[in-house]
């Protein structure tokens, strides 16, 4: 019934995995049951979430909808990827310091995609920040606190001095 | 010591009670106690694991031999399974388990014995008919298309009027009607009604919601030998606990729950649903351990839903606004089933919220071929404040008064159904008073129309219960370094109860919070908390956490007494340091007497003690919105919503703020988009998906205030909190309709307020809109 | 979903002569996926094999500038239309359809072939319980049933609605696809190119089974042409359109001299509205003209039980459309 695996290479995280994958294997799938790196969450599996979304070649998609087989020769960045050794992204503190967070289950995918926007867009507006993150839901509804995360971080990548000193004054 | 718990028996209608441990003295933190960490913005202790994605939810779990799960679901609104042979599936390579009714256990019974774990009738759509346990979620899927099952299908009923048609196909052998109505009658409300100047008397219902959590229902289970371990995504992991333990007959020690993160729940996981019973025998049958997790469109179906209803709402008043009756007459759509849990009182506000001597009120609740409901944040609560704040805003307009005014002219300071005080009987009006003075209320102009967009604004107040009550425990265990274990049986559902807690041990011990660490969510490593719902954890475990810490404190502080020299009396702690009362010299860290101690440990138990008797404790809010609406496209638009809730002494205002702006998010979908949409001639649910269920996205909310209640009350507990989880959800839909009335003068009395009623109630009413002057009047404001 | 096997591709031939292969086998053109995996996860397409179009060389991608024009490969993204800048300039309408179609994610996965190629939301096709007449059923469950969402025009046997935003947009531009099958390439007008479904061809589009859609051309536009897409959705984003308005309009001293209108969730193709155009052309632009031509726009509408109101929210969006577009302010 199963059909012919593939051998697969992923690289993610900047590490290449070799992989045989059924081609039906969604990258998604993938990533949490193969790899083990479950940061990435399911929700909905067919693209009305967001919460799965991932960086590829540093844009966010869903990771619901690629199939694993098609994201060879493909760079991908997973919520495990971001921190650098013990230092966390600017977003995952600011999503700390704002309180963009309940239950925490859309949380991977709320931060994949505004890394996605500041890798474009270095300085956005609070309109792009919005529009950046129109694709996940949260159904704890953190959203005011996302969009408060969002500015910290877009802020602290801009200006690193100023927006600690705004920060630490509130 | 202070500990104090009292279990109430209750035996037929005889109440006895049973006291296990009393003693009192605990301290209470009234208006005079002077905070360092309580009431202090304090970010999630376990941010970083939420952030970096290590936080481990149930669906994350990854064991070895690990196989995965999948349920073969009804397709048929009502059918008996008249044969099932699953033997192709069996012999798919990689498929470990099958259960169907073919072999699972005939004893187990779910939703109060009317169905079996794996039963042959199936009366809805996601009814379970089998289960798979395979190597990959695919091959269980795999395997679910093998199995063969031939269905009868019976009749089934979709509709509540048809439901209740004497001639109705049967959801169940006695009917349709799930028991007696209940009714309740003060004064007499006939009468109440003929005493009237102004009678409103209107229809409103309210759609079926669901929860759609983000993580599904679902577990993974692993029974080893005679232990069987649950990791389960519950809002209550004593009672799964229980209750598996109770259906599979096994002893509760041999059965372990634990729930380190969850993703959600809103109610939907307060009780223990089949699918877990079903991975846990997959495990058994397989022997490896099996990971079950619905799907999205099995969690829209079969997980538990908010109850649709119909409420027919009499209101009468004098020509002053004062009440003289309240009638309700209540359909509760529960689906096919009863499921448990905190019950969808939709009665209970009529009876409470407003003054009024002649009140009466039926409730009927009414099985049909659909998926149960189950309780949704604030059950209820939420369907009542959309019928009956709409109806008090009806009677406003036609008695030519403020919405705020009528309802300040019936205000209640006390519980009129157990003809109690309440405990803070101004609460609400606190709420009141802030809300509108932080909107602009009474200053309110409304902007002079642009184009087809009108504005208008609305108001609305709830009433809700969450103070908390016994039994929970906690303990405080002090390490040699000085550093805290918290431990108890609680849950953290997204709501903060990690930090909260933390905050509490924090506060009676003198020490900064990352120093405390909390631990919860294993019912094999904490003592007895409940289920956290109802917006009772902070109110239930805050206080358990207290006592814990009120007792670690006395006895370090005996210890520290000794090595000071000094008299315990005179002894505190601040920072992490004990000083001695007036001799700045004379101190010791805390960490420095614990060292002496170790590895001697002090340890602190705490239980939650009973409220008091005398009153009635609840909680109360009110919510102001502005909406704009676009009379052409029949667009509505949320401005902005200020908040004001009660929920006594405020432990952290930045997980307040988030309880408060997710219950308006959730509130701004049912008023706006959120609906199950079932055929009807069908059964089909049509939308069990998050694409067409629309929850609200980030471009959907408004603007949004809460403006602090920080009310101790000490009648519910010595830490006078009470719950906030729950309630902001309540008024936020309702104050949009009333708002959206204020804009055009069209009053949409369904939830949701979508396009489709909007356009075409104003198609009909296409008058009134340019009459719609000024519905919101400055005249009468007290 | 169901197992399927992955090829990849070298040659467009090879890949056309692989689409049209009968038998057990039914093989699909996979481009972004985000619509081809969902209908595969609810097995309403079972392919048994998947061709990558991603990874076939001759397969175009991107926008191009042409003399007249523009053309824009299949494989360009939704994300590359939003955000192109020449795009922007010349075909606005085509750009602010992008950006309110979908998510972020989305745009970055999907492409404008796989757009066009999108296959209908109504809740009962997509239903896995459901054999609907569109399935190759014998019923349409939409005519009886929950029918919020359907059509207006052009109903039965089918009465779902288009999905696509970038369709209305590119069918106002007068836009032509280029396909190639076995046989070699043909070019054909939008407006052909999207056809109601029929007993014999249960689809949306005249594309043959073992046809590639390769580029989409755009004519270019005389100067001083105005455009604009509303899209009235149940929530601010990410909605299918209840009802969409593609308009062009050019104004020559207050007359209209050139207007089209097409109009998006109201048939299961991008519906064009030329009587209602061509009874623009020569008007004076005012509200008086405009609520006229709403009315006659949607004077053929026929709705279902449930769907009346998308007659007024279109009859809404036309005017206000309009009334941009000839705004002086
Ligand atoms: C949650 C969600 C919301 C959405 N919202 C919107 C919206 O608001 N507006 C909107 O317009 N769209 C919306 N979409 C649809 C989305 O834009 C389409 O799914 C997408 O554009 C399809 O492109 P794709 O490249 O992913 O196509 P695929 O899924 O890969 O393909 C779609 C179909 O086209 C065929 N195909 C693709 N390319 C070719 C080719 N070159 N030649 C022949 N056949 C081909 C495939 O075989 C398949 O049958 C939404 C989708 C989702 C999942
Ligand atoms: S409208 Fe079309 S797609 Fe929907 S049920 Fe009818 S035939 Fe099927
Ligand atoms: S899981 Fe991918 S979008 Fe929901
Ligand atoms: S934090 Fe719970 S869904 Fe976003």
């Amino acid at each position: 019934m199963s059909s012919k695996r593939l051998l697969t290479t992923l690289a993610i995280n900047g590490i290449e995995h070799e992989l045989a994958l059924e081609p039906r294997r969604t990258l998604l799938d993938a990533l949490r049951h193969d790899l083990q790196l479950t940061g990435t969450k399911k929700v909905c599996d067919m693209g009305d979430c967001g919460a799965c979304t991932v960086l590829v070649d540093g844009r966010a998609m869903y990771a619901c909808l690629l199939l694993a087989v098609d994201c060879t020769d493909r760079q991908i960045t997973t919520i495990e990827g971001l921190a650098q050794a013990d230092e966390l992204d600017p977003l995952q503190q600011a999503f700390i310091e704002a309180d963009a967070f309940q239950c925490g289950f859309c949380t991977a995918g709320q931060i994949m995609s505004l890394k996605g926007l500041l890798n474009e867009t270095p300085a956005p507006n609070d309109d792009q920040i919005l529009r950046a993150v129109t694709g996940n839901l949260c159904r704890c509804g953190a959203y005011r606190n996302i969009l408060k995360a969002g500015r910290l971080a877009a802020d602290q990548v801009a200006h690193p001095e100023e927006a600690r000193h705004a920060d630490s004054t509130h | 010591m202070p500990i104090q718990h009292i279990k109430v028996l209750r035996n037929g209608t005889d109440e006895e009670e049973l006291k296990v441990v009393e003693t009192t003295g605990l301290p209470t933190w009234d208006a005079d106690t002077k905070f360092t960490v309580v009431g202090r913005p304090q970010s999630r202790l376990e941010g970083l694991e939420k952030v970096t994605g290590r936080a481990r939810y149930s669906y994350d779990v990854r064991l070895s031999g690990q196989l995965y799960a999948a349920v073969l679901r009804s397709p048929y609104p009502h059918a008996r399974i008249r044969h099932i042979d699953t033997t192709k599936a069996e012999q798919l390579p990689g498929v470990h388990a099958i259960l169907s009714s073919a072999n699972a256990p005939d004893d187990i019974t779910w939703y109060e014995e009317k169905s079996k774990l794996f039963d042959k009738t199936l009366r809805f759509i996601g009814d379970e008919v089998a289960a798979v346990a395979a190597e990959s979620e695919e091959f269980a899927q795999d395997a679910l298309r093998l199995i063969e099952v031939a269905y009868e299908p019976l009749p089934f009923v979709i509709e509540v009027e048809a439901a209740l048609q004497p001639d109705a196909p049967r959801v169940h052998d006695k009917g349709n009607r799930v028991d007696e109505p209940t009714i309740y009658e003060r004064g007499n409300a006939a009468a109440g009604l003929r005493e009237a100047d102004v009678v409103i008397e209107q229809t409103y219902t309210t759609q079926t919601a669901v929860h759609n959590s983000l993580e599904p229902h679902g577990c993974t289970a692993f029974w080893e030998g005679d232990q069987l371990t649950l990791w389960e995504s519950t809002q209550g992991i004593f009672e799964t606990r229980e209750q598996v333990a109770e259906k599979l007959g096994l002893p509760e020690h041999h059965v372990r729950v634990v729930k380190e993160h969850m993703g959600g729940g809103f109610g939907s996981k307060q009780v223990p649903w089949k699918q877990t019973v079903i991975a846990a025998l997959l495990s058994k049958q397989s022997g490896h351990p099996v990971q079950l997790m619905l799907d999205r469109e099995a969690e829209n179906l079969a997980a538990g839903n908010r109850n649709a209803t119909v409420q027919r709402v009499r209101l009468g008043a004098k020509r002053d606004g004062t009440l003289t009756a309240i009638l309700a007459d209540i359909q509760v759509v529960v689906g096919a089933y009863m499921v448990g849990g905190e019950a969808s009182e939709v009665n209970g506000m009529y009876e409470r919220l407003y003054r009024c001597p002649n009140v009466r009120t039926e409730q009927i609740g009414v099985y049909i071929n659909a998926g149960p409901c189950v309780a949704f944040r604030a059950p209820g609560h939420v369907e009542a404040a959309f019928a009956l704040e709409a109806a008090m805003d009806e009677l406003a307009r036609a008695l030519q008064l403020d919405p705020l005014t009528l309802r300040n002219r019936n205000y209640s300071e006390i519980d009129q159904k157990k003809e109690k005080p309440l405990s803070m009987p101004n609460a609400l009006q606190v709420c009141y008073e802030r809300a509108t003075a932080a909107f602009g209320w009474q200053t309110y102009q409304r902007p002079a129309p642009t184009g087809p967009k009108r504005r208008g604004i609305g108001i609305a107040a709830h009433e809700w219960g969450g103070s908390g009550q016994p039994p929970a425990y906690a303990w405080i265990k002090l390490n040699g370094d000085g550093t805290v274990d918290v431990v108890t049986g609680t849950q953290d559902i997204g709501t903060g109860a990690r930090t909260g807690l933390a905050q509490v041990a924090a506060e009676v011990l003198g020490l900064p919070i990352e120093q405390i660490s909390v631990h919860l969510g294993d019912t094999a490593k904490g003592p007895y908390s409940p289920t956290s719902a109802g917006s009772s954890t902070q109110a239930s475990v805050g206080p358990a956490v207290f006592a814990a810490a009120v007792e670690a404190k006395r006895q370090l502080l005996e210890v520290a007494a000794k090595l000071l020299e000094e008299e315990p009396e005179r002894l505190e702690i601040r920072d992490g340091v004990v000083m001695v009362e007036g001799e700045p010299e004379n101190k010791l860290t805390v960490a420095e007497v614990t060292g002496r101690l170790a590895p001697h440990m002090i340890i602190g138990q705490g239980a939650r003690g009973p409220n008091a008797k005398d009153k009635t404790i609840r909680t109360f809010g009110a919510q102001c919105v502005e909406v704009e609406v676009d009379v052409e496209t029949g667009e509505i638009t949320v401005l902005r919503v200020v908040a004001a809730h009660d929920c006594g002494r405020i432990i952290n205002p930045t997980m307040v703020d988030s309880q408060v702006f997710g219950g308006i998010t959730q509130g701004v979908g049912f008023a706006l988009t959120e609906e199950r949409i079932v055929d009807e001639k069908r059964g089909l649910v049509l939308n069990a998906n998050l694409e067409e269920y629309k929850i609200p996205t980030v471009a959907d909310i408004p603007q949004m205030t809460n403006v602090p209640v920080n009310l101790p009350d000490l009648a519910a507990n010595p830490t006078g909190v009470k719950g906030i989880g729950e309630p902001p959800l309540v008024p936020t839909a309702p104050a949009i309709a009333n708002a959206v009335f204020d804009a055009i003068g069209v009053r949409l009395r369904h939830a949701p307020l979508s396009r489709r009623q909007l356009l075409a109630a104003l198609a009909t009413q296409a008058e009134s809109i340019d009459k719609s002057a000024p519905p919101h009047t400055q005249e009468g404001q007290s | 979903m169901r197992p399927f096997d992955y090829v990849r591709t070298t040659t467009l031939d090879e890949t056309c002569q692989l689409l049209g292969q009968d038998g057990d086998s039914s093989v699909r053109a996979l481009a972004g996926g985000t619509d081809l995996l969902t209908l595969m996860k609810k097995e309403i397409s079972v392919p048994t094999q998947l061709i990558d179009l991603k990874r076939l060389p001759d397969l175009p991608s991107g926008i191009t500038s042409t003399a007249q024009g523009m053309t824009i490969g299949t494989l360009t993204t939704m994300t590359e239309i939003e955000t192109n800048v020449q795009l922007q300039e010349k075909y606005p309408l085509l750009a602010e359809a992008a950006a309110v179609a979908a998510t972020p994610q989305l745009r970055n996965m999907a492409t404008i072939g796989g757009n066009l190629l999108q296959r209908p939301r109504c809740w009962y096709y997509r239903n896995q319980l459901v054999n609907c007449w569109l399935k190759g059923g014998d019923e349409c469950q939409a005519q009886d049933g929950e029918n919020q969402l359907h059509a207006l025009f052009g109903g039965g046997p089918c009465y779902a609605v288009h999905p696509s935003d970038l369709a209305p947009a590119l069918l106002a531009l007068e836009a032509t696809v280029q396909l190639r099958g076995p046989g070699g390439e043909r070019m054909v007008p939008l407006a052909e190119f999207y056809a109601l479904p029929e007993e014999k061809r249960r689809q949306e589009t005249q594309l043959e089974k073992d046809e590639l859609l390769l580029n989409i051309h755009l004519p270019g536009l005389p100067a001083g042409t105005r455009s604009t897409y509303l899209k009235a959705m149940d929530r601010k984003v990410w909605a299918f359109a209840l009802v969409g308005v593609a308009a062009i309009v050019r104004l020559e001293e207050q007359k209209i001299v050139d207007a089209r209108l097409v109009l998006s969730g109201v048939a299961p193709i991008p519906w064009r509205v030329t009587a209602a155009e061509q009874a623009l052309v020569g008007a004076t632009a005012n509200e008086a003209t405009f609520a006229e031509i709403a009315e006659f726009a949607l004077a053929d509408a026929q709705s279902l039980s449930h769907n009346a109101y998308k007659i007024t929210l279109a009859k809404s969006l036309v005017r206000r459309a309009l009334t941009m577009l000839t705004d002086e302010g």
